[in-house]
């Protein structure tokens, strides 16, 4: 059996999550405390992969990166970096693609702190890093967990935007969901049956695990 | 010297109401903010600490300016590092009670006055539990130990004791006197309990709608009947009997339990929990001296 | 409580002790004695206007003007409305400046054959009479 699509398949969910809890928390931060009026269009643009068909983010990701256009092309001509069709696109593809699962339980669950409490924080003179640190970040932990999980999970079964944007490159961009695809087409049944099977039996567990930590939790955010 | 001098525009519940406040509180005083809900006590706190800008004039400290809208000054509460309670205790709840006051620690501060606190506050058998298993009391005492962790000179209390049961409330009142005295705060303390009031403060604000309605020692502002007798005392309603004629009313007087007859009328005006002044002349009671037997 | 009004006509001052003399109406002065003195509170001083007030279980009742008795504080009354209980009874009294109470007993209401009408003089010690600046 060949086990390559499986490991692209979590090099890139883990990855994507790794960067969307670097990413993620701040832009949760701010969600979670900014008055700004532009506070809306920012939320509607982080939900919007929620809504919209992968194919079209996988669209127009494939327009902008593509070296036949103007950023693609300055990607490409300045920093060498090819997205199209790599595993680099295929990474932030997947970022921006699963942004709401990791942003929504960390911005919900920044938002239910009372805010007395970190203000208490403040007026013990810490400043605001040492309170997200301190304070905040270890009183949501079942909604860090939650919004790893999901962006985890969500990476590992997305198959619109990765065949829009990665295509089919065994060992760059065929991840597993692709595989079974391929493996269907080609009537190889066994090895679509293998591939599902691995998916279905890991995300399962993940998932399990999940609920079992946090009870519910987790149900706020799987909508 | 606190000298305040502040403007800010607040959103109430009726609509846009401006608070106007000019106080100058002198050092280790005890001075209380009264007045109903909604009259900005709560917005006067936080922008003494800090967390709430005035739309414009002067907070200074002794010789600090911690607020200057004119040129542009504006502490940050870091800076300000004022003492401060908030009416829901905002402690740390991952953190244990010990936890909770290494937290609050300068970052240069050493532990020993963290163990004196724990002794002041009896936190002793308390230190290694979370606040969710603490009652409202003991949660209470934390979070007041925790404000004092780094010798602030200011202490703010948001209604302390509101959620507290009369007998903890003494009880507390009573730290809250030794903390005031011992570490030489200067305490601005929010309270509807004019007995705590009477019992406490130095010097009363009483709010409405933004402004200084009236202000003065507590007798003054709450003793508004300014009576001759002598013999008087703030308490609490708890019982209320009409007998033929008379009514008989019942009172606690910090842990006393005293009777006072009134009449119907009178009595009628009254319900349990009423704050009362029973005043007499001082040449009515009898005194009887206790011999202690060995 | 029974209040009256009045103004502070004379003070005598002993110590930490003052006697204020209060002027209900030109006939009517009372007296009550305070532990201060005009250093210590300021409404004690001629010419303020001042409440007295006292308990109406500390009103005496007697039927005619009182001259062998300690008490001083004597206002002529007249019975407006008798309540009567068991053991205490209320009288509701008229006086020239005004309404007055009494809670005496009902044995004492009996003895004296008190009934509405009846002209009476209320009577109450200096001692128990509270002074409240206006």
């Amino acid at each position: 059996m060949n086990w390559e699509p499986l490991l692209l398949t979590f090099k890139l969910a883990l990855f994507t999550t790794v960067i969307l809890i670097v990413i993620g928390v701040p832009i949760a931060y701010w969600l979670s405390n900014t008055k700004s009026r532009i506070k809306p269009v920012l939320e509607t643009l982080v939900s919007m992969p929620l809504v919209l068909p992968p194919t079209v983010l996988g669209f127009y990701f494939l327009m902008v990166f593509s070296p036949n256009n103007t950023f693609g092309n300055w990607l490409d001509e300045w920093l060498d970096v090819k997205l199209v069709f790599s595993f680099s696109g295929l990474v932030i593809a997947s970022v921006i693609y699963s942004l709401p699962f990791m942003i929504h339980p960390i911005q919900s669950g920044l938002s239910g702190i009372s805010r007395s409490i970190t203000e208490a924080s403040f007026v013990m003179g810490k400043s605001k890093w040492e309170t997200l640190l301190k304070v905040q970040l270890p009183q949501i932990k079942p909604a860090l967990l939650t919004g790893i999980v999901l962006s985890f999970a969500h990476t590992v079964g997305e198959f619109g935007v990765v065949l829009m944007i990665g295509g089919n490159i065994p060992g760059k961009t065929k991840v597993a969901s692709i595989a079974i695809y391929d493996e269907v087409e080609a009537l190889n049944y066994d090895a679509a049956n293998f591939y599902s099977f691995v998916l279905f039996a890991i995300t399962f567990c993940i998932l399990l695990a999940v609920y079992l930590v946090n009870g519910n939790h987790f149900k706020h955010f799987w909508k | 010297m606190i000298k305040l001098d502040i403007n800010k525009e607040l959103q109430a519940a009726t609509g846009t109401m401006t608070l106007r406040l000019n106080l100058n509180i002198e050092s280790g005083q005890l001075i209380t903010l009264y007045g109903p809900s909604g009259v900005g006590k709560t917005s006067t706190l936080r922008m003494i600490s800090g967390l709430m800008q005035p739309d414009s004039g002067q907070i200074c400290v002794e010789d600090e300016t911690w607020f200057d809208a004119e040129n542009k000054i504006n502490w940050s509460p870091q800076k300000r590092k004022v003492g401060y309670v908030f009416q829901d205790y905002a402690l740390f709840p991952h953190m244990t009670v010990l936890e909770n006051l290494n937290f609050a620690k300068a970052k240069n501060q050493t532990n020993s006055s963290i163990s004196d606190l724990i002794e002041i506050m009896e936190l002793g058998q308390l230190q290694n539990r979370k606040p969710e298993s603490l009652s409202g009391g003991q949660k209470q005492r934390v979070a007041l130990a925790r404000a004092l962790v780094q010798k602030p000179k200011i202490l703010l209390l948001d209604e302390p004791l509101a959620a507290l049961d009369s007998a903890i409330r003494h009880k507390l009142q009573g730290f809250l006197k030794t903390v005031h005295q011992e570490f030489q705060l200067t305490t601005i303390l929010i309270s509807h309990d004019v007995g705590e009031i009477v019992k406490l403060a130095d010097h009363v604000y009483q709010l409405e709608e933004g402004k200084i309605l009236k202000q003065g020692t507590p007798e003054t502002i709450f003793i508004e009947q300014n009576l001759s007798g002598k013999f008087k005392f703030t308490g609490e309603v708890l019982k209320i009997q009409q007998e033929e004629i008379i009514g008989i009313v019942t009172v606690r007087i910090h842990t006393d339990v005293v009777k006072v007859v009134v009449q119907h009328e009178e009595a009628s005006k009254l319900a349990i929990g009423d704050q009362v002044l029973v005043v007499s002349k001082a040449f009515t009671p009898l005194l009887y001296k206790i011999e202690v037997s060995i | 409580m029974n209040r009256l009004n009045g103004n502070i006509s004379r003070i005598e001052v002993s110590g930490n002790l003052t006697l204020a003399h209060v002027e209900v109406t030109p006939q009517l002065v009372l007296k009550a004695i305070v532990i201060d003195t005009p250093k210590t509170a300021a409404y004690l001083k001629v010419g303020q206007e001042v409440v007295l007030v006292f308990k109406e279980t500390e009103v005496i009742i007697g039927t005619n003007s009182q001259t062998k008795i300690s008490l001083q504080n004597q206002i002529p009354a007249s019975i407006n409305k008798i309540e009567r209980g068991q053991l205490l009874s209320k009288l509701n009294l008229r006086t020239i400046t005004g309404e007055l109470n009494a809670i005496v007993s009902t044995n004492a209401v009996k003895t004296l054959c008190l009934k509405t009408g009846d002209a009476v003089v209320a009577m109450v010690k200096l001692n128990e009479v509270m002074l409240q600046a206006l």
